[in-house]
């Protein structure tokens, strides 16, 4: 049968045996995990939380309220199990929830802070032993960025997602999280700019 | 940390990417993830063990509040069609009887016997 064939070539080769592997695992944790096994859940944490961290650090001003969006993440995750079709990326579902758990963290503190007249907005988290000027430099460029637009750049330069999938995570079209990459690159250049030439 | 501009066919600098990759990079101490994984479950079982023993009680609840929703629409219905029931009354038949009584007790004896007649007719 040439076309079963054919079929068993084409997934082949677009999938890797041992991805394919993972995926079946991946799915069986998740079914177990719908059936009330908790440790299935607990492994599918840990094969998650590192990226988790990662998208939720992407959009949060601090790594505490990253660890915290994760949590919250994890934990709707979990109310929503039944939910989640297992056809689906286990994954890309679980980044979309903790995208959204950092982004009403970030909300709350953003009226927290409106509230208090904090002048701690400012972004990623500062080392106190920071005393790179470029360091320096960068965080007070992130810091002229929307949250998005630094969300976008985070999760795409640094964290290696496309496009689309930062769209989805974010819920903005994949031509908004293009076009918010090419403007906050466009900004991070033009402020680091005089330190480059300065040196 | 040197800051060069090396943009790659990607649009991507290098120099900026390894700057922010710095800034944003994840804990590396495998005991900060048990420790994540550990309060995560925590939370869950803490969410679990809290809502396990209430769900008799919430059935009993929502049990609850379905019969109390169906008397309540019962009664609604009857009420509704009480309402209707009287309108159509209002409506149709009162002056239809009224009037009729009037018009034949006229001249028929005393006020009184009329309003006997009046009271006692079907």
């Amino acid at each position: 049968m040439p076309g079963v064939a054919l079929h068993m070539h084409s997934t082949a080769v677009s999938e890797p045996p041992a991805e394919s592997l993972a995926r079946a695992h991946e799915r069986d944790l998740v079914l177990a995990a719908q059936h009330g096994s908790r440790e299935a859940f607990a492994a599918l944490v840990r094969h998650h939380e590192r990226r988790a961290y990662a998208v939720a650090r992407a959009i949060t001003a601090t790594h505490e309220d990253a660890q915290d969006a994760v949590q919250e993440g994890f934990l709707h995750a979990y109310r929503a199990l039944d939910r989640f079709r297992p056809e689906q990326s286990f994954g890309a579902w679980l980044h979309r929830i903790v995208a959204n758990a950092a982004l009403d963290i970030g909300r709350r503190r953003r009226v927290r802070d409106a509230e208090t007249l904090s002048e701690s907005v400012s972004l990623p988290f500062r080392d106190p032993a920071e005393d790179d000027e470029l360091r320096r430099r960068l965080i007070a460029g992130l810091d002229e960025l929307s949250q998005r637009q630094r969300a976008v750049i985070v999760l795409h330069d640094v964290e290696g997602f496309t496009h689309g999938e930062i769209g989805g995570m974010l819920g903005i079209p994949e031509g908004t999280a293009r076009s918010d990459l090419h403007h906050a690159r466009a900004a991070l250049r033009r402020l680091l700019g005089d330190l480059r030439s300065e040196r | 940390m040197s800051f060069e501009p090396r943009i790659g066919p990607n649009g991507r600098d290098d120099d900026l990417t390894r700057a922010l990759r710095e800034l944003y990079a994840a804990p590396v101490d495998e005991g900060y993830w048990a420790a994540l994984l550990e309060r995560i479950m925590a939370r869950i079982g803490e969410e679990d063990g809290w809502w396990q023993p209430l769900a008799p009680l919430a059935r009993i609840g929502v049990l609850a509040a379905g019969i109390a929703l169906a008397v309540a629409s019962l009664a609604l219905t009857r009420s509704r069609e009480a309402t209707a029931r009287m309108a159509y009354e209002t409506v149709f038949e009162t002056p239809r009887s009224v009037p009729l009584q009037i018009a034949t007790e006229r001249g028929q004896g005393s006020e009184r016997e009329a309003t006997l007649r009046y009271v006692i007719s079907p």
